[in-house]
């Protein structure tokens, strides 16, 4: 199984960062990490080039392009994440972002909604982790609801989302990353 | 009342150029100075590349009584820039004391048709005027923004009546200290066109802009497929 991890998570998650690593290095999954916060990737500008002008690429040529390349071959996406007013940091946002030349510009209604159509034939699942200090219903929804929207617009087959807690003993950070690997698949 | 009151507007279009974003908030800016209130303007993406832009954008929230943010939908959310700015306003405000009542108003617009798109990009802003102590005076959303293309509002015809309606409303409840009222949401959100036409529309828009970039390739081809 491939898989594009966009690690939005800063120093101070680096305790669940391994715990991470190690479940994904117990399944022999093949993968591609990007840890944003040492990774330069431009923010997009919202100027259409990549379904204008060079379709399908984005015009800034940097690490957006590999992260694009490499997710739309996966079999699953992994988004990780401090969990930042309900939504993404914009650690990870500045990767999210630039996901956009995998979708073509036209419209297509989808479950009642416009969305834009795919371009490629298959698209990988979303899974997303969220880091909090502490158990948060508010912010927990708005999380679930953001991936639940992005799976449709990035036409994931099957998506996920859940949350490690910084009040979580390591057991316990390891028995929920092992629960969402496993619904990862 | 009216004439103490400081707004500030944050435009948060990441575009180089002229925004839909930008056409809203300047809308809304004009209608409060007409009244006498004073306000200011800020383009986020060009604000925190610098650290001066980034200084100022922060004294300038710290200044205000209402800030008012405008910005389009990107990936069901807020741009990377907007999110970048919000989490350094929450980091410079962690423990200071709240000692007057500050506001906070957000205006989405995405190209989607439907204005509820952007109801979890606003649940977002919500969400940051909860931990940062501002009190919410309101999310708006306006749906087809493509159909605006960064027009100023008085310009943009029958597209944008509804548009300019919600955002008189808006302006008044500003002015007079008032959360904006559920008549100017609905309004927002309301279609000025059917969604079918919008799409057929925006579709051949697509086409007629990538014969203008001088695009040779198919629009749905696969590079990386």
């Amino acid at each position: 199984m491939r898989v594009t991890v966009l690690d939005g998570w800063g120093a101070d998650n680096a305790p669940m960062k391994v715990l991470l690593e190690e479940e994904m290095k117990e399944r022999a999954w093949q993968v591609d990490s990007f840890v944003l916060r040492n990774t330069k990737v431009g923010g997009c500008m919202g100027c259409f080039g990549c379904w204008v002008k060079t379709p399908g690429i984005c015009v800034i040529n940097d690490a957006g392009r590999d992260i694009a390349r490499l997710v739309i071959r996966s079999d699953l996406l992994l988004l990780v994440t401090p969990v930042t007013f309900g939504g993404y940091s914009s650690e990870l946002k500045k990767a999210v972002d630039r996901l956009i030349p995998l979708n073509s510009p036209f419209f297509k209604k989808i479950s009642g909604e416009i969305h834009h159509k795919p371009r490629y034939g298959r698209y990988p699942s979303l899974l997303a982790i969220g880091s909090l200090p502490d158990r948060d219903e508010e912010n927990e929804q708005i999380f679930r609801t953001l991936v639940k929207q992005n799976a449709i617009n990035f036409h994931s087959p099957a998506f996920a989302a859940g949350f490690l807690y910084g009040t979580q003993t390591p057991q316990e950070m390891r028995e929920t990353i092992h629960t969402l690997l496993s619904e990862g698949r | 009342m009216g004439t103490t009151r400081k707004m500030l507007l944050l435009v948060g279009s990441p575009k180089r150029g002229k925004s839909t974003s930008e056409s809203i908030g300047t809308y809304l800016l004009e209608k409060v100075k007409e009244k006498g209130m004073e306000a200011d303007r800020i383009l986020i993406s060009q604000s925190i590349s610098s650290r001066d832009g980034m200084e100022k954008l922060l004294r300038g929230v710290e200044g205000a009584d209402i800030i008012v943010l405008t910005f389009p939908l990107y990936i069901d959310s807020l741009p990377t820039p907007v999110i970048r700015a919000l989490e350094a306003i929450a980091e410079d405000r962690k423990g200071r004391p709240d000692v007057r009542r500050q506001e906070f108003l957000a205006i989405a617009n995405s190209g989607f048709p439907e204005a509820r798109q952007s109801e979890t990009a606003l649940a977002i802003s919500r969400r940051f005027a909860k931990e940062t102590g501002f009190a919410w005076a309101g999310g708006l959303a306006f749906g087809g923004g493509e159909a605006i293309g960064g027009q100023p509002l008085e310009k943009a015809g029958g597209r944008a009546r509804h548009l300019r309606r919600a955002l008189d409303l808006s302006a008044a409840a500003i002015i007079e200290g008032r959360s904006v009222p559920e008549t100017a949401t609905a309004l927002m959100a309301r279609p000025f066109i059917p969604r079918w036409l919008y799409t057929f529309m925006g579709d051949m828009g697509w086409r007629r802009k990538a014969k203008r970039e001088g695009c040779r390739s198919r629009l749905d081809r696969r590079p990386y497929g």
